[in-house]
């Protein structure tokens, strides 16, 4: 068979044209994102990782991290190298990000690193250094943040959590979804992931954990140093195999 | 599903890559630059920019 | 003389050319402020004045944003709505569409701006606009498209010019990009919050497919487009070779969409795929190099040009910080180098020698270009375009240098060990070492800046001088025909 093909056909025919560079375009994004999504061993499931979703408050945390753009300037991703794990801890696993919609794993290390930032500074510190930074690091070039003392907006807190559901993470709306968290996480997180008991929860545990040092009322900086002090904390690595996570990547 | 995860594996994934864009890179240099007279052909578009000159004599400045 | 103006003005829509070539320039003073102001942040912490609106996290999205859609995409509607019809020798189709373009356009910009500054973001880079404003670039892009596919099935000329093919892949491969990096669940129907679709790994990998072409079209093969026909016109000769643009379009459209995994190496991505995508960025050299040789050599035999024309020397300046971003991407691509790079300054500086380098420069040289020929002028200053282009040459090159000093600096401090094996700087060392480099980085973009000023003086005085005679012109008309009259 001979086909006497001339690039003119494309050059004088727009529809061609557009058929042809449309798929010239799509076959990278096909072929490395595609199988992200049917591999099971993207995201580890190994023995002792057993990651949770955020708790109201953590997630309202979150929701400020993100508002604040504080991904500009901290990544959340340790890479496996021996002076990030003297710095940071341990790798980031990708299970650990598996809630997180979206990622937060950054570009850009103007400050350190915060994937396991969570339990490393008490939350005294936390506060006074998200409200004036260099009067704990002189040498910070990071903003000041006084206006986080506000009042939390804690209205929308179901609609948030249900849009999460709708994308995949298992916040509860019913009991037999409940039950399933129970046996997932156990009783304590089951409660917490419960939407009909968001806005007590998130309440009780601004209250019990008195995050921002002032008891009356809950504040955006309650959130956001919950969320802060439980980043890289849910996985135990004292239970973990490091063969398994290697086969995993 | 399943097939997709032949993608997966770096040994079979790069020969591929590489096979199907070597191919087909191999295959328009050739047709490009391969005849003399095509080649003239192909040149000739060259000026389209310039056809429309005669409209427009700013250009000509 | 004036009645091919008239004709030439009657044959083509040169009205919305003019008002997206407008407002790409102050969409540039706009967002280049913007980035000196942030950069100054870094250096003088001061500048965030406790302030929500002005903290850096917020201002960022507002800097890139406003250069790369604001001023990026309006001097890309502007040159491609040009080119397309002045190639095509036919009038822009859908008036109305095109006109909503660039009404929709400008909105997206200003409130996805005002929306960063409330906190309204998804947390994506160079993708913070929260989901309303997504869909209006949505409706925009579509209408786009329309019209420049519409206006190439209406043309003159059988063949379709290959700057053409370069702007059609942008547009596409723009709407298949920021349709699939933007899918989220709005909280609810009365509010901008909402939250990615994807999560985690595939989150991050659909993200820098995103980010990467983001690059790779919109920045890339958009201004090439631009390149292919306004080096050829600015020069006065075709394009060195029309065969190497068809291999340079074909293979640069399919290597592009492999590479965006490079940002994600040592990450929890598998690493299959970013292994893949740094061999992509390696093999993307070829293509790259291959553009930035056609559009060089375009000026073969009249390299004189480069002396006595300074829109010429904004055109080829461009392809050789083109040539040498598109060196430095593929080395940065490399796994080792990328250890030592990845979340430091210098993909920064990286990103700006192309985004000044190239894109900024091509687009002022394209305009310098345009601008008289849209107004039947001639340029007001040649000096004044001289200056523009030292300015924003210094600029550049004090940019860059401060970032990859600060960069391998910051990657060095960061892996450094003593002899027993432990850390020898802390992290926060390191940011006071940045210091002076960020303080040069801020002085840079100043002197970019003030070039960019120049410009729009000249551009002014240009504009004013083209009406002042225009009404001349119609007064003394006016006076003839009274003169018939009687």
């Amino acid at each position: 068979m001979r086909i006497n093909f001339k690039h003119e056909w494309i050059e004088t025919n727009i529809g061609l044209m557009l058929v042809l560079t449309m798929l010239a375009i799509s076959v990278g994004g096909l072929v490395e994102i595609a199988p992200l999504f049917f591999i099971d061993k993207t995201v580890e499931k190994v023995e002792g990782v057993n990651v949770r979703p955020y708790t109201p408050l953590e997630l309202r945390g979150r929701d400020i991290y993100v508002r604040e753009g504080c991904y500009t300037c901290h990544s959340q991703m340790i890479r496996p190298f021996v002076d990030e794990k003297l710095r940071y801890g341990h790798y980031s696993l990708a299970a650990e990000s598996q809630y997180d919609h979206p990622f937060q794993w950054g570009s850009k290390r103007t400050g350190p690193d915060l994937a396991r930032v969570g339990g490393k500074y008490s939350n005294e510190w936390h506060v006074q250094h998200l409200i004036a930074p260099r009067s704990m690091v002189p040498e910070s070039v990071m903003p000041n943040y006084p206006w986080l003392m506000q009042l939390l907006d804690q209205s929308d807190i179901a609609d948030r959590m249900k849009a999460l559901r709708a994308v995949g993470v298992p916040y509860s709306l019913t009991e037999a979804e409940r039950e399933a968290n129970v046996k997932n996480f156990g009783e304590t997180v089951a409660a917490e992931l419960h939407i009909p008991d968001a806005k007590k929860n998130l309440v009780d545990q601004a209250n019990l954990g008195n995050y921002d040092g002032n008891k009356a009322g809950v504040s955006e900086m309650d959130a956001l140093v919950a969320y802060l002090q439980v980043l890289g904390t849910m996985v135990d690595f004292t239970k973990v195999n490091e063969d398994d996570l290697v086969r995993s990547r | 599903m399943e097939w997709l995860n032949w993608f997966s594996r770096p040994e079979n994934t790069k020969p591929l890559a590489l096979l199907i864009f070597f191919v087909t890179f191999v295959g328009i240099v050739l047709y490009v630059y391969g005849s003399k007279k095509r080649s003239k052909r192909l040149e000739s578009y060259k000026d389209i920019p310039f056809q429309d000159d005669a409209r427009d004599n700013k250009d000509d400045k | 003389m004036a009645i091919a103006t008239y004709s030439s003005a009657e044959q083509y829509n040169f009205d919305i050319v003019k008002k997206f070539a407008i407002m790409a320039l102050v969409w540039a003073v706009v967002g280049m402020s913007v980035g000196v102001y942030i950069a100054s942040e870094l250096a003088w912490p001061f500048l965030n004045f406790d302030s929500p609106y002005f903290s850096f996290g917020r201002f960022r999205p507002v800097h890139t944003s406003a250069v790369i859609f604001g001023f990026g995409g309006s001097a890309l509607f502007a040159t491609s709505y040009y080119v397309v019809q002045r190639t095509c020798q036919t009038r822009l189709a859908l008036e109305g569409m095109a006109s909503f373009t660039f009404w929709g356009w400008q909105a997206v910009i200003v409130l996805a701006a005002l929306s960063y500054l409330m906190g309204y973001s998804q947390g994506r880079e160079y993708a913070e606009m929260e989901w309303p404003i997504d869909i209006l670039v949505e409706a925009v892009w579509v209408s786009y498209l329309l019209v420049f596919v519409g206006t190439i099935m209406r043309r003159k000329q059988p063949h379709i010019y290959v700057a053409n093919w370069f702007y059609l892949a942008f547009i596409l491969a723009t709407a298949l990009l920021h349709t699939f990096n933007n899918l989220a669940m709005p909280i609810n129907l009365f509010s901008m919050k909402s939250y990615s679709l994807f999560s985690g790994t595939q989150d991050a990998m659909t993200q820098w497919w995103y980010g990467h072409n983001a690059v790779g079209f919109f920045l890339t093969a958009a201004f090439l487009g631009m390149m292919y026909y306004f080096v050829p016109k600015q020069a006065g000769r075709p394009i060195y070779s029309y065969r190497l643009s068809i291999v340079h379009f074909w293979a640069l459209s399919f290597m592009y969409m492999w590479v965006g995994a490079h940002h994600l190496h040592w990450t929890a991505l598998p690493d299959w795929t970013s292994t893949l995508a740094a061999t992509f960025s390696i093999l993307l050299l070829m293509p790259s190099w291959g553009g930035m040789i056609n559009g060089i050599m375009t000026l073969s035999g009249a390299w004189d040009k480069l002396r006595t024309d300074p829109v010429m020397r904004f055109l080829i300046v461009a392809l050789s910080f083109y040539g040498m971003s598109t060196f430095e991407g593929p080395m940065m691509s490399l796994k080792e180098v990328n250890a030592l790079s990845h979340y430091t300054d210098w993909p920064v500086g990286h990103v700006h020698s192309g985004a000044l380098g190239w894109v900024a420069m091509i687009s002022f040289g394209s305009l310098y270009h345009m601008i008289p020929k849209l107004w039947d002028a001639k340029l007001y200053s040649t000096k004044l375009v001289e200056a523009h282009f030292w300015l924003a040459t210094i600029g550049i090159l004090l940019y860059i240098i401060a970032m990859w000093i600060s960069g391998i600096t910051q990657g060095l401090m960061g892996r450094a060990t003593d002899e027993f094996g432990n850390l020898q700087y802390s992290f926060v060392e390191s940011v006071a070492a940045m210091m002076p480099f960020y303080m040069m980085r801020a002085i840079g973009g100043a002197f970019f800046l003030t070039g960019v000023l120049l410009m729009v003086y000249n551009i002014y005085k240009t504009i004013r001088l083209a009406k002042l005679e225009e009404a001349a012109l119609e007064a003394r008309l006016a006076s003839k025909m009274v003169n018939v009259g009687a």
